[in-house]
């Protein structure tokens, strides 16, 4: 009994030996969509699998599990098995507000990030024939009338929330935050007057109608490719730092070749040519990082984020 | 002119093969589901949404009205030639087609039924395509306080107009509403009703409780039949009606347009309702009311018309608005949503050839159901001979798939199911799921508007009365409510209604 069980944990071990050596074989690697089918980051991922593909040799089926804001897809991530074989989209604020305040069905520590694909600054929205041309105006407005700007969100932690608190405290205003159920239920808000101004990133903010829509501000440390005539807050004097970020995590403890050879076919197809081209359709502002630099980056986030919740419980 | 243009656009984008493709295929499907008894478009589309991801969106879209169009024309044939209503907005068209029927007049009956639909479609689709675009600048102006006014108006005319007891039709609501708040709140982020289970923070899907309360239940229900009892299919005689049946026909397929049409649009309103009303109002109107129930052709056309033009009309509010007005529309506002597409007034600016085409394929979809409605009546009946012991567990097997690739979780199955069992007590009790959904929909849409418009004026609640539009609807509804009370009008509903019990 004993010696079977110890030829079979040999033989185990020489199995993962095996797949490590040979990852990936013709196993299809799972690619988990924290989002429904046609949102932003499924048609990015959806975009990209191909060219993953080719550069691994390896199927990637994509597998919609939208959900909790990305708990359920994270969850599932980290109940997989650790040998490469599942990946998962992992966006911020989104990953790293989840744990402020709420009790999760995973452990944040063992899900690692493999590369960034896309990093979206935020961007101050009014209407075209809005009398607040500029940040300044509408702060000044704000500060005579607290209470009478409000502003369309997409729920409580979300980017444009976000962004609202840090302008609220770089300011010294008081906005009054609208929730909306989705950034277009927002926009059409914006466009009939009832709100003073929305939030949009970059990216959605250069494919939608510039003739209703005006940008005031983007919230990046330096202008977004895709908006270079666009002042940023900073610039305007105000201190609001605010961007998503897109891109694809495993768990820790999956072998640190196969994720770096991860990280690796992300770089390589995002230098492609036709990616490019793809991208520049769906206005993705492609900033590549590797897994280890993305995630030293985090905990500097997560400690401005947890800042800024600790504004709305103050709040509250 | 510019309107011209417009509509040209849109049949150019209709008229491509793909699509005339997709256009045929759903009134295909329409009218076979029409056809047979207990599948309603409801389920049909629930079932087919998430295919439709796969689907060019114009295609997917015109597919699925093509369904809810077609689902209004085939129901009418089973109605007639062998009392059995495939669709709850055809049962008032049983009542006076089966009589017909019975007096070797099936024949003109169906061709009243589909040239009365064929008619009142097509006004319809113009007055969708006239109204839409009017309709969609004033639905900016619709912002957080005109939004719940109109909800509160809607959920109360589906309660007046629901079919049986007024307090049942408010039980199913008030369910509906509850079942509204599972989930996460937009406004603090706080969990409610999920009972810590992270697959309810975001809430529950439409379509699982639609599958649940009309695809599920409805199977369970027909368990208890054994063996089918023979359909009985009365002889068909000379096709083309009388020219009296015209002249008696013509001025009812006008007023169930009229009523069709403008029901249509209210929310809560669609095609069973509007048939309803305009069968009681052809009643009242007639100078033989003795004559209904013993096969009035007037009783045909009048219903036929209205259900066709509700159907169609109830485009009107989700196009320009983005908001659904009957389950339906909800389904169809789902099937815009996977193609990333929001329906109001920004699709009819950005993507212009959407909006027309989908116009433009509801009227050749209309022809088409003419064309396969008359010659191939007989097919049609043939439908009803598939044994139900084939026919059930195919329906099962596709519920079961459609809701589990929703979020590919099986969690979503086993509670339309629950859904399903829930649904069956309901109809045991004759309790309308109809309501319920309405409720469902609309509750949270009531609620997050009530917090956006408050927020907004900052607590002040004056803005509801101070607005204009807010303030006629509401008006409206404290009349639709005044009326409900009043005993004249109570027992007019119940009369309209009454056919039903049959």
């Amino acid at each position: 009994m004993k010696k079977t069980l110890a030829i079979s944990v040999v033989a185990l071990l020489a199995a993962t030996g095996t797949a490590q050596a040979e990852w990936p074989t013709d196993r299809p690697i799972e690619l988990i969509v924290a989002f429904a089918p046609g949102g932003g980051t499924d048609i990015m991922l959806r975009t990209l699998a191909p060219y993953l593909e080719n550069i691994l040799g390896a199927e990637i089926p994509v597998l919609n599990r939208p959900g909790a804001s990305g708990e359920i897809a994270y969850t599932a991530l980290a109940q997989s098995n650790p040998d490469g074989y599942t990946l998962s989209s992992l966006n911020t604020p989104g990953f790293l507000t989840l744990r402020i305040g709420r009790e999760l069905g995973f452990d944040p520590a063992a899900i690692c990030p493999i590369a960034r694909i896309v990093e979206d600054p935020g961007a101050l929205i009014v209407q075209a024939s809005s009398p607040y041309q500029t940040m300044e105006e509408l702060v000044a407005y704000a500060k005579a009338n607290p209470g009478a700007v409000s502003m369309g969100t997409t729920g409580v932690g979300t980017d444009e929330h976000l962004a609202m608190l840090q302008l609220e405290e770089a300011a010294g205003i008081d906005i009054t935050a609208v929730p909306f159920a989705g950034a277009n239920e927002a926009k059409t808000a914006l466009l009939g007057g009832h709100v003073t101004a929305i939030g949009l990133n970059v990216g959605e903010y250069s494919i939608a109608d510039q003739n209703s829509l005006k940008a005031i501000g983007q919230f990046a440390e330096e202008r977004s490719l895709l908006a270079p005539d666009l002042l940023t807050a900073k610039e305007q004097g105000f201190d609001v730092i605010q961007s998503s970020e897109r891109g694809l995590a495993t768990r820790c403890d999956v072998p640190e070749d196969i994720r770096a050879k991860l990280s690796d076919a992300v770089d390589q197809a995002l230098a492609s040519p036709e990616f490019l081209e793809q991208a520049k359709q769906q206005a993705l502002p492609l900033s590549y990082l590797s897994g280890a630099e993305w995630v030293e980056q985090m905990p500097g986030r997560l400690e401005r984020y947890t800042e800024i919740f600790s504004l709305i419980e103050a709040g509250r | 002119m510019e309107f011209i243009d417009l509509l040209a656009l849109g049949f150019g984008a209709a008229l491509t093969p793909e699509n005339l493709f997709f256009c045929l295929l759903g009134a295909l499907l329409g009218t076979f589901i029409g056809v047979l008894p207990g599948i309603g478009p409801t389920t049909t589309i629930a079932v087919l949404l998430p295919i439709t991801f796969f689907l060019p969106p114009l295609g997917g879209i015109i597919m699925l009205a093509g369904i809810y169009y077609g689902a209004q024309y085939g129901g009418s044939t089973t109605a007639i030639l062998v009392n059995l209503p495939g669709e709850a907005s055809t049962v008032v068209t049983a009542i006076d087609g089966y009589k017909m029927a019975q007096k070797g007049r099936a024949g003109a009956a169906l061709a009243i039924a589909a040239l009365g639909s064929f008619f009142a479609g097509t006004v319809a689709t113009f007055a969708l395509a006239i109204a839409g675009p009017t309709l969609s600048g004033f639905a900016l102006s619709f912002g957080p306080a005109e939004y719940v006014a109109l909800m509160i108006f809607g959920l109360l005319a589906a309660t007046i107009l629901a079919r049986g007891p007024v307090l049942k039709a408010i039980g199913m609501i008030l369910i509906g509403l509850l079942l509204g708040t599972v989930g996460t709140d937009l406004s603090t982020g706080a969990s409610r009703l999920t009972f810590g289970s992270i697959q309810l923070y975001d809430g529950i899907d439409f379509i699982v409780i639609a599958i649940g309360l009309f695809g599920f239940s409805e199977i369970i229900e027909n368990l208890e039949k054994t063996g089918s009892s023979g359909v009985k299919v009365a002889k068909l005689t000379r096709l083309w009606p009388t020219r009296e049946d015209f002249k008696r026909a013509w001025p009812a397929v006008l007023r169930g347009t009229g009523v069709g049409t403008f029901l249509g649009i209210l929310p809560g309103g669609g095609a069973t309702l509007a048939s309803f009303s305009a069968y009681s109002l052809e009643k009242r109107v007639s100078k033989r009311p003795d004559e209904f129930g013993e096969g009035a052709v007037e009783g045909v056309a009048g219903p036929e018309a209205a259900n066709n033009a509700g159907a169609q009309s109830s485009f009107i509010p989700l196009l320009t608005l983005g908001i659904p007005s009957n389950n339906m529309m909800a389904m169809m506002l789902s099937a815009f949503v996977i193609h990333g597409l929001t329906p109001g007034p920004q699709i009819l600016q950005s993507q212009p050839q959407f909006f027309w085409g989908l116009v433009a394929s509801m009227w050749i979809g209309n022809a088409m159901l003419l064309v396969i409605n008359l010659p191939l009546i007989g097919l049609w009946v043939r439908l009803l001979t598939i044994p139900y012991r084939l026919l059930y567990p195919a329906i099962l097997l596709f519920c079961c798939v459609g809701v589990y690739s929703l979020n590919n979780r099986i969690f979503d199955v086993a509670l339309a199911a629950g859904f399903g069992l829930i649904g069956y007590l309901f109809r045991k009790a004759k309790c309308e799921p109809g309501p319920l959904l309405l409720g469902f929909v609309l509750g949270p849409l009531l609620e997050t508007n009530l917090r956006r418009a408050l927020l907004i004026s900052q607590g002040d609640a004056s803005v509801f009365i101070e607005r204009p539009i807010s303030l006629i609807l509401l008006c409206a509804t404290a009349l639709l409510l005044l009326m409900m009370i009043l005993p004249n009008f109570r027992k007019s509903r119940e009369e309209a209604f009454k056919g039903e019990e049959v």
